[in-house]
């Protein structure tokens, strides 16, 4: 089955990717405070939101979306990815998010069909 | 097995990020920030530790008439592992930051050389591990997949001491 797409659709741009995560954030959680009952449905709405813009771009990539979202404590945070899989094609992008009460991480990897 | 992924599959590792309390922070790359109201974001794109190689043309892989994998991610033994890792590693230990950076990036490839060596073929790995301090903050994580719901699949544990909590996550990704 011959595919006729450019070498564009078929490899994960990371500049699209982190605009999109950035635009999702700041529309689900932008100018809240942390509010412990709320952070359940704060970050299914992230992920959620990230993973419907990404399914618009309509690349043939398969994403997994990953949000964290902490209370602003002092304390530290680690977190760390490594991935087995074709460089050429797929790649993965984090964005960082605060505002004054909380953290958001929000990582996305997109692997190629 | 020529046709599975890359001879030499290039390992792509994430630098650490690190959420402290002051704006500076540890990760390279590109970056831009906007403010908006009382909320800062920074964008920060993966650093390529391994190197990059711009020659590199898109390979076309032949039609397998393959229709589904014909050995399937075990996510029981996965998860074993990564209770076996994460204790062994993150038990009777404190928090500290240059510790657990190194720790964080070595709990992963450990992990990631664990789930290579069961060989399954044609499944693509993607190996996710947080440690953090425990000072009475409150997280969530969660993460949301678009993938093949019968093919892919993901095993997760977690860890917790008396100063820290360690979480990893393995998703396998079936290639078509």
């Amino acid at each position: 089955m011959d595919e006729y797409q450019t070498e564009e659709e078929t490899t994960f741009v990371v500049d699209e990717v982190s605009k999109v995560i950035k635009e999702s954030v700041e529309a689900a959680i932008g100018g809240n405070t942390y509010q412990h009952s709320r952070v359940n449905q704060w970050t299914t709405g992230v992920v959620e939101q990230c993973l419907s813009q990404l399914s618009k771009l309509g690349k043939p990539f398969k994403y997994i979306v990953t949000c964290i979202i902490m209370q602003k404590n002092g304390a530290g945070l680690q977190t760390a990815s490594t991935c087995f899989w074709d460089n050429s094609t797929d790649g993965s992008c984090a964005v960082r998010w605060e505002n004054k009460s909380m953290y958001c991480i929000v990582s996305v990897f997109g692997l190629a069909i | 097995m020529s046709e599975l992924l890359k001879d030499k599959p290039q390992k792509r590792e994430k630098k650490t990020v690190k959420v402290p309390t002051e704006a500076s922070h540890g990760v390279r790359g590109k970056e831009t920030t906007g403010r908006t109201k009382d909320s800062m974001s920074i964008v920060s794109s993966i650093d390529e530790l391994g190197h990059h190689e711009d020659t590199r043309m898109v390979v076309t892989m032949e039609n397998t008439y393959q229709t589904g994998p014909y050995k399937r991610f075990p996510v029981g033994a996965v998860t074993d592992i990564l209770k076996d890792v994460l204790t062994n590693y993150l038990q009777e230990e404190r928090y500290e930051v240059e510790w657990s950076q190194k720790m964080t990036k070595t709990i992963c490839e450990v992990t990631r050389a664990r789930v290579k060596d069961l060989m399954i073929p044609r499944y693509k790995v993607v190996v996710l591990v947080h440690i953090g301090q425990l000072t009475g903050q409150s997280m969530q994580i969660s993460s949301r997949c678009l993938w093949d719901k019968s093919n892919d699949t993901f095993a997760t544990y977690s860890f917790k001491n008396s100063s820290l909590f360690g979480m990893a996550t393995v998703y396998g990704v079936y290639f078509e």
